[in-house]
């Protein structure tokens, strides 16, 4: 990185500390209030990665990646991962064509929330089953699917489907929020600081002109399009984590037990270094991954792979650290501690589990003894 | 045995005379002393020797790195210009700092030196002395004040290990090798001239020589465990057991398998990023710390990892290859031999007590000093 990007990085960081901690404090320990959309226009936040002509800021995912990492540490409630993280990702992905442009600019201003509609209980996409089916004959289509677990499809206006067509490819189909056939409804789960919902499509008909083509391989765009969201959860990890370390040592310096702050104690100092070398650890693999994606590495896969497994599966073990050095305090709600579990627990499980991206990263070993390990020189 | 300590050492002394001339023995010197390289140009230069899986310079890590590193920032120009030299022409150096009832707690060690005229005399026993038996320096702290608070009566000598009363003793460890020394210092004569800095301010000078390179040497660690080690690992899964299966084909293998590649890659980056926060002078505090402890720890759950997964045959390999890294494919004594970086140079232990208290601010336990 050069050090022009890393001061706008830093500089970005400290606004986005600043004001996603407001909005935090506000609401410590009951369900968070989620920032206001208008904030995040103004700011310019939603548009980082839209191109220039469509209202955006032309930037890149490094940039957004810094918002996403102080989000995980404010445990903020927003539609920022429906919207940008897989609106703008998918609509990037898209060729070239006026409804992408418009709803780019929707976005990138603040008037127009969007939810993608793709898989996000897996690793590895691009051969999954895909839950909707789109049907074209004489300029109309017909969509018909349902999909759970769909990222703040409760606020949006409207629905980027990824559906397969008769010729096998995956599309995407946009949807307004009052079509006729299509039913969304909120589906509440433990984590009260994101939004989730289900989709059905029975019948919907539409004009063929909402039905947008990748500009890539299918396949491929869907995947990148699922990293991209692996991605964006791994650094909403890392930053939830480094909260929670942070809040810990913070606590272990100031709570006083047999006479003395209980950090002193080897216990609780030795698990606090633990959290810290786990955290320098995630740092480096959430780095890469977005710089594979940054300059978009063709072994971006393993690199987001290696993140997401790593250190969702580590932001999990801190935060669990971080209830129990808490001690009783620390599993009241009021505490505000089990928001951050919860979250973390919920990222572990988003677009794909640990295991299944050590599934992906292991696929690549088989063929050893022929071949050198596909990404393991491109990440050197 | 695979071969003689005396080949070993012959090999070891040819082999740094060969790097030596390519330039490549001791790049992180300064220029004017024989070094020169640029952090970058270093980077470069581990990761090609450890993708070769060239030998290390085990015999002469104690004098490139520590002695050198004290030499360049505590030692007078006279010290620099009798052994930075000689080290390049093959001095062999080893470190006399733990003692029998100073492990942990360094600063409790009681070896005494003391000044009579022009120069000192030292008595006492030293311990974990890596090379000792091969080494002509020794990098001595030794108590010259025993009434001062512990650490402010240490001071820290250059000592020729051919003085009469020098007894080395090897110590044969759990692998059965002896990279390790005792070392009985009986009415040892040093010359005051060989006193590095101010009488009373060795540990001052230890403290901030002692992680000096370790950066880079960390780098140069985690490249190998990234090359050499993950492959033969992976080779070690690959290959099929009596039962005819693969390891690999198991789920579960493949898991850690990919795990251990995961936390290698985030090491290796971290290294990197380590040396060049250190050259651009904005290293943290429990940096040091942070890399020693997670590359000791990862180490030993791999070669614990290969010694499951290679089963009996592993059991065999009686000898594990002189100059080689600490991962060997040997895996039984290589997981036996990885408590080689778990317990020297601050034990686990002491590494997060170093980076809970520098690197989060936790207080120190009470009674500390």
């Amino acid at each position: 990185m050069t050090s022009d990007l890393a001061s706008v990085h830093d500089e970005l960081r400290t606004v986005a500390r600043d004001v996603l901690g407001a909005v935090r404090t506000r609401t410590a320990g009951s369900v968070p209030a989620p920032v206001e959309w208008s904030v995040l226009a103004e700011l310019g936040w939603l548009g980082l990665e839209v191109p220039e002509h469509c209202a955006g800021a032309g930037a890149s995912l490094g940039e957004v990646a810094v918002i996403l990492q102080e989000m995980g540490r404010a445990a903020t409630s927003s539609s920022y991962l429906g919207s940008v993280v897989l609106g703008v990702g998918a609509l990037n992905l898209l060729g070239a064509a006026r409804e992408r442009d418009e709803l780019l600019h929707g976005i990138a201003t603040g008037g127009l929330r969007v939810a993608v509609v793709v898989p996000t209980a897996q690793a590895e996409v691009a051969s999954a089953e895909t839950p909707f089916r789109v049907e074209s004959s004489g300029g109309r289509f017909r969509l018909d699917g349902q999909a759970s677990f769909v990222p703040d499809a409760i606020d949006a206006d409207r629905f980027l489907v990824l559906a397969r067509d008769q010729s096998g490819d995956v599309v995407m189909v946009v949807l307004g929020r009052a079509t006729p056939g299509l039913s969304v409804s909120e589906q509440p789960l433990l984590d009260a600081t994101r939004r989730f919902g289900q989709l059905r499509a029975d019948a919907v008909e539409g004009a063929q002109s909402a039905l947008l083509r990748f500009e890539a391989d299918p396949a491929t765009s869907v995947q990148h399009l699922a990293d991209r969201g692996a991605l964006a959860i791994a650094c909403d990890s890392l930053g939830l984590a480094e909260a929670m370390m942070e809040a810990t040592a913070a606590y272990a310096r100031v709570r006083y037990q047999f006479g003395r702050p209980i950090g002193s104690f080897q216990a609780v100092k030795h698990a606090c270094a633990d959290m810290l070398v786990q955290i320098e650890v995630s740092r480096e693999l959430v780095g890469a991954a977005i710089d594979a994606m940054v300059r978009n590495d063709p072994d971006l896969g393993i690199a987001v792979s290696m993140a997401k497994a790593h250190v969702t599966g580590a932001a999990v073990g801190i935060v669990g650290k971080a209830m129990q050095l808490h001690g009783g305090i620390g599993y009241t709600w009021e505490s505000g501690i089990h928001t951050y579990l919860k979250r973390a627990l919920l990222n572990r499980s988003l677009f794909g589990s640990p295991r299944a991206h050590r599934k992906r990263l292991a696929r690549r070993y088989l063929s050893v003894g022929t071949n050198e390990i596909a990404g393991s020189r491109a990440l050197s | 045995m695979g071969v003689s300590e005396e080949e070993y050492v012959n090999f070891q002394k040819a082999w740094f005379q060969e790097l030596r001339h390519a330039g490549y023995a001791v790049p992180h010197w300064p220029r004017e002393w024989g070094g020169g390289l640029t952090v970058g140009q270093q980077m470069v230069l581990y990761q090609e020797l450890a993708a070769h899986d060239a030998p290390r310079l085990t015999l002469a890590f104690v004098a490139i790195h520590h002695a050198a590193s004290t030499l360049l920032a505590a030692g007078t120009d006279e010290q620099r210009r009798r052994h930075l030299p000689a080290i390049l022409d093959g001095e062999i150096w080893c470190q006399g700092f733990s003692e029998p009832e100073a492990g942990s707690d360094l600063a409790s060690l009681r070896t005494s030196a003391r000044r009579k005229g022009d120069v000192y005399v030292v008595n006492g026993q030293k311990l974990w002395a890596s090379g000792a038996n091969h080494a002509d320096w020794c990098l001595l702290l030794a108590r010259t004040d025993p009434d001062a608070p512990k650490r402010h009566g240490i001071s820290y000598f250059l000592m020729d290990m051919h003085a009469p009363g020098v007894d080395v003793r090897p110590i044969r460890q759990a692998t059965g090798q002896s990279h390790f020394c005792e070392m009985f210092l009986t009415d040892v004569i040093i010359p005051a001239s060989q006193l590095v800095g101010r009488e009373n301010a060795g540990w001052q000078i230890a403290q901030t020589t002692l992680g000096a390179e370790r950066g880079m040497v960390m780098l140069e660690l985690a490249e190998r465990l990234g090359n050499a080690g993950f492959k033969w690992l992976l080779q070690a899964c690959v290959r099929p057991t009596p039962d005819g299966e693969r390891p690999i084909d198991d789920s579960l293998v493949a898991d850690r398998l990919a795990g251990f590649e995961t936390e290698i890659t985030a090491l290796r980056f971290l290294c990197r990023r380590l040396v060049e926060r250190n050259d651009e002078g904005r290293g943290g505090p429990a940096d040091a710390s942070v890399v020693k402890l997670y590359y000791s720890e990862l180490l030993q759950r791999m070669m614990g990892f290969g010694a499951d997964v290679s089963g009996l045959a592993a059991h065999a390999e009686l000898e594990k290859p002189l100059s080689s890294g600490w991962e060997s494919g040997a895996w039984v004594l290589d997981f036996i031999g990885s408590w080689e970086w778990t317990i020297p140079a601050g034990t686990s232990e002491i590494q997060r007590n170093i980076i809970g208290e520098r690197g989060l601010g936790l207080p120190r336990e009470p009674g500390v000093q």
